[in-house]
């Protein structure tokens, strides 16, 4: 497979992975503020951080801006400038589709081209601003279609690893930042409100879709111990950080066998193998509460840096910097 | 006997089918491709048009709506240049299709055939020994001077033979109904792509008119140009064929990965590629594997910074090299734009003489040549009547249109052709055909110019003509320019069978 198309094939899976992350993180985000048990910027501000916008967000609307829900779901949304608002992440993924236009089915790029018609639309802006959950829901319906259809209609084969091997690193990266801020958040503030702090945390499983699975798996009592342990450990969940690490372990071992050490991608697979046999034998102490934040760092940055070392062997060069043009004449 | 009956019954259905072509409004002095004079469906084509007359405006009108929200969904794009931001447009299809007789396809099948044979021949001499310009055929020197010449071309025999494994010869069709080849593209003709999609929208739209009209299919294009591409490459035994783009932002991006998409071959960048030891090798994500056969739609002085241009970040260094030593197969091969320079267009029939001893199956159209003294005086002193054209350019650009010009506009172009004769020629303005077309704002059928640009593919075992084409429609009331850059929009081409 050509580096370049692996490329794009990876990143495809990412922004369409980030879109439904960031829509899913916005609507839990939305239903937690309106039982109003919690001040505005302990909602929203999160959602900054999760997305890594704190910084530019201060600098262009203030600090006191992350308390104001509807710039921060403006900024997220629709922003041209962020470069993880839907509408750029959409945009992203529906160029890397168009560059892999040829490995796709039309099923999955007509899935892609109709998410970002209709997020560039008015129905879209209709939605947004008549029914904020219809709108969310609607965008996580058209991405779980593509990915869903990338699995039904699509070969079985180097494209499709490297779109899934997107999917769950970015996945990964979002449980495990979700988890960290919001665990970070009650244990600085303390909230001391049984109901606020119940509330918080079923926000977080809704923010990963966790809810129904995590109270399904019976682990019984609401605790923060539990729901992080549920959304880094559990192994039959499909969005939690062991079960992603795992999924995107087993697909670079299909893309680049272990045993087949002439072939580039060796230090990619080392990393990411290592990090996967970590949180296998890891277990979370019942008192230390600072441990959990030191266990989602080392996840966030050993994914970051698989990522990275990912692209130096696998995706080959970056992609050309300058658009260009009349190189085919018009006749 | 069968004859009258044959003709009673046309005007029949055409009685029982006014509603829709009912009123209208024929241009003067032009051909209809579907109806005659009288407003009658012509014969040829009466079993489809008696299904297409019942339809209201209103059900048209649907249609249009239909086909025009699939390509957007779809994705039937070009890119536009002049947009920053890669802004696509859907290429405009009009929803009701062009018709060709099977006689008149049988007509240019064959003159198709036997232009792009003599093409082969004049591009295979010039390269190699150059006969016809010591035989005075040619004037060699209005050949060795055009952009497209490349002197580091010369002597090499390419794959199987062929140089132009593609071309799109636009024809035009003039008031008295004659088929007249208007320009040859033989180095990298686009629009097929637009060819397969516009048929999927027009079954769509008329299935029932689709169904009674018998039509040849197309969609085995992809799988002939695969096959010729194939047929063509120096490994035999496991060819890789790649369609080499320029990217995501050229306007015929949709194309390229139409065409590879549907000829399960990889889409590949010149970043992708790379040349070792004279051979070329795809940059994979297993390490390098051998490329044989590269589907280019680059042009040429884009192809190798190495040999053409140095500022070129779209080439590959050394795969001019690869494919003098026989390593690679081009298609189409470099070098072919000295065969479709518009200075040239004037001695194709005498290349078709001179090379197939056989008198040329389709007319052209009468040009004049700046490049010769008196053809000049005669353009400076009749602008005001003629189409002049620059024999480089194309897409509708750099032209003169005589008759709607305006006197600053001829004072111009004046001036360019005295200082640079050679590249400009001059033709009389042929009154293009026309063809019912939907106009949406008025709610009724309109005549509006077309031509037809028919793709040749040829292998090692000759050229095949798709039974079809890209009917390209001028949209804009009273224009006679086509290309999309310009206004212009496309038809699905209905070639009937026997």
């Amino acid at each position: 497979m050509i580096s370049r198309v692996a490329d794009h094939c990876f990143w495809m899976g990412r922004y369409v992975e980030r879109a439904e992350n960031a829509a899913r993180v916005l609507s839990a985000t939305h239903g937690l503020a309106l039982d109003g048990e919690l001040p505005a910027h302990q909602c929203w501000l999160p959602v900054l951080i999760v997305a890594g916008e704190q910084p530019a967000f201060y600098e262009r609307f203030g600090a006191s801006a992350a308390g104001e829900e509807e710039v921060v779901q403006d900024y997220m949304s629709w922003d041209e400038k962020n470069l993880s608002s839907l509408l750029r992440s959409v945009g992203a993924a529906r160029e890397n589709a168009r560059s892999i236009r040829d490995l796709l089915s039309i099923e999955v790029w007509e899935a892609v081209n109709e998410t970002h018609l209709w997020l560039h639309g008015q129905d879209a802006r209709d939605e947004y601003a008549e029914n904020r959950f219809g709108f969310y829901g609607r965008l996580r319906w058209h991405t779980e279609l593509v990915l869903g259809l990338a699995r039904t209609t699509m070969l079985h084969d180097q494209a499709l690893d490297f779109v899934g091997l997107g999917v769950l690193l970015e996945r990964a990266g979002w449980t495990a930042r979700v988890l960290d801020v919001h665990h970070h958040a009650l244990l600085s503030e303390g909230l001391g409100d049984r109901a606020a702090e119940t509330g918080l945390w079923l926000a977080i499983l809704r923010a990963c879709s966790g809810y129904e699975p995590f109270l399904r798996h019976g682990r019984g009592q609401i605790s923060g111990l539990a729901v992080a342990n549920f959304l880094l450990l559990e192994p039959k969940f499909p969005r939690s950080v062991r079960y992603c690490v795992q999924g995107a372990g087993e697909r670079l071992s299909v893309i680049r066998p272990p045993q087949r050490d002439e072939l580039p991608g060796g230090r990619s697979l080392k990393r990411l193998l290592n990090l996967d046999a970590w949180l296998r034998q890891l277990e979370l102490p019942r008192t230390d509460q600072s441990a959990l934040h030191q266990v989602l760092t080392q996840v966030v940055d050993e994914t970051a840096a698989v990522c990275n070392v990912l692209g130096e062997e696998l995706l080959g060069q970056p992609p050309a910097a300058a658009p260009t043009v009349a190189a085919e004449s018009a006749g | 006997m069968s004859q009258i009956a044959f003709q009673s019954s046309a005007v029949e259905i055409a009685a029982r089918s006014v509603r829709l072509f009912d009123g209208y409004p024929f241009l003067g002095d032009t051909y209809d491709e579907l109806l005659a004079p009288d407003g009658a469906p012509r014969p040829a084509f009466h079993r489809a048009m008696e299904v297409i007359g019942r339809k209201s405006p209103d059900e048209v009108r649907r249609c249009q709506a239909l086909v025009d929200r699939a390509l957007l969904s779809r994705g039937v794009t070009f890119s536009v240049y002049s947009d920053s931001r890669g802004t696509e447009k859907i290429f405009p299809f009009d929803v009701l299709p062009r018709m060709v007789s099977a006689q008149d396809w049988r007509h240019i099948r064959t003159g198709l055939e036997q232009r792009v044979r003599a093409l082969e021949l004049f591009l295979a001499d010039v390269y190699t020994s150059g006969r016809i310009f010591a035989e005075n055929r040619i004037p060699a020197e209005v050949v060795l001077a055009s952009r497209g010449y490349l002197a580091q071309v010369g002597g090499v025999r390419p794959w199987g033979g062929v140089r132009i494994h593609v071309a799109g010869i636009d024809l035009i069709r003039d008031s008295a109904g004659t088929w007249r080849v208007l320009e040859d593209n033989l180095r990298t003709p686009s629009g097929v792509s637009y060819v397969l999609e516009n048929r999927v929208m027009a079954k769509r739209a008329f299935p029932a008119a689709f169904d009674r009209a018998r039509v040849h299919p197309v969609e085995d294009y992809s799988a002939r140009l695969g096959d010729a591409l194939r047929s063509v490459s120096p490994e035999t035994q496991a060819p890789n064929v790649v369609l080499l783009t320029p990217g995501p932002y050229n306007s015929a991006f949709f194309e390229h990965a139409f065409l590879a998409r549907t000829m399960g071959i990889d889409l590949v960048q010149a970043s992708d590629l790379f040349v070792d030891d004279d051979r070329v090798w795809l940059r994979t994500t297993r390490g390098p594997a051998p490329v044989h056969v590269i589907y280019r739609r680059i042009d040429d002085a884009f192809l190798d910074p190495e040999v053409f241009r140095p500022d070129s970040l779209l080439g590959v260094r050394g795969l001019f090299r690869a494919w003098q030593k026989g390593n690679v197969a081009l298609a189409n091969a470099p070098g072919n734009g000295i065969a479709d320079d518009k200075a040239v267009y004037p001695y194709v029939p005498e290349m078709i003489r001179f090379y197939l001893s056989e008198e040329p199956i389709l007319e052209q159209v009468p040009t004049f040549l700046c490049a010769r003294d008196d053809d000049r005086a005669f353009v400076i002193d009749h602008l005001h009547e003629l189409v002049v054209k620059a024999v480089d350019e194309a897409g509708g650009y750099g032209m003169l249109m005589g008759p709607d010009s305006t006197a600053e506009q001829r004072d111009e172009f004046r001036q360019r052709i005295r200082a640079d004769p050679r590249r400009y020629i001059a033709q009389k303005r042929i009154e293009l055909s026309s063809c019912p077309t939907w106009d949406g704002n008025r709610g009724c059928l309109v005549p509006r110019r077309v031509d037809l640009r028919p793709y040749v593919v040829s292998s090692r075992s000759g050229p095949w003509v798709l039974p079809g084409g890209l009917t390209r429609v001028a949209l804009v009331e009273g224009s006679y320019v086509v290309n999309s850059s310009q206004g212009g929009g496309s038809k699905d081409t209905w070639v009937l069978k026997v």
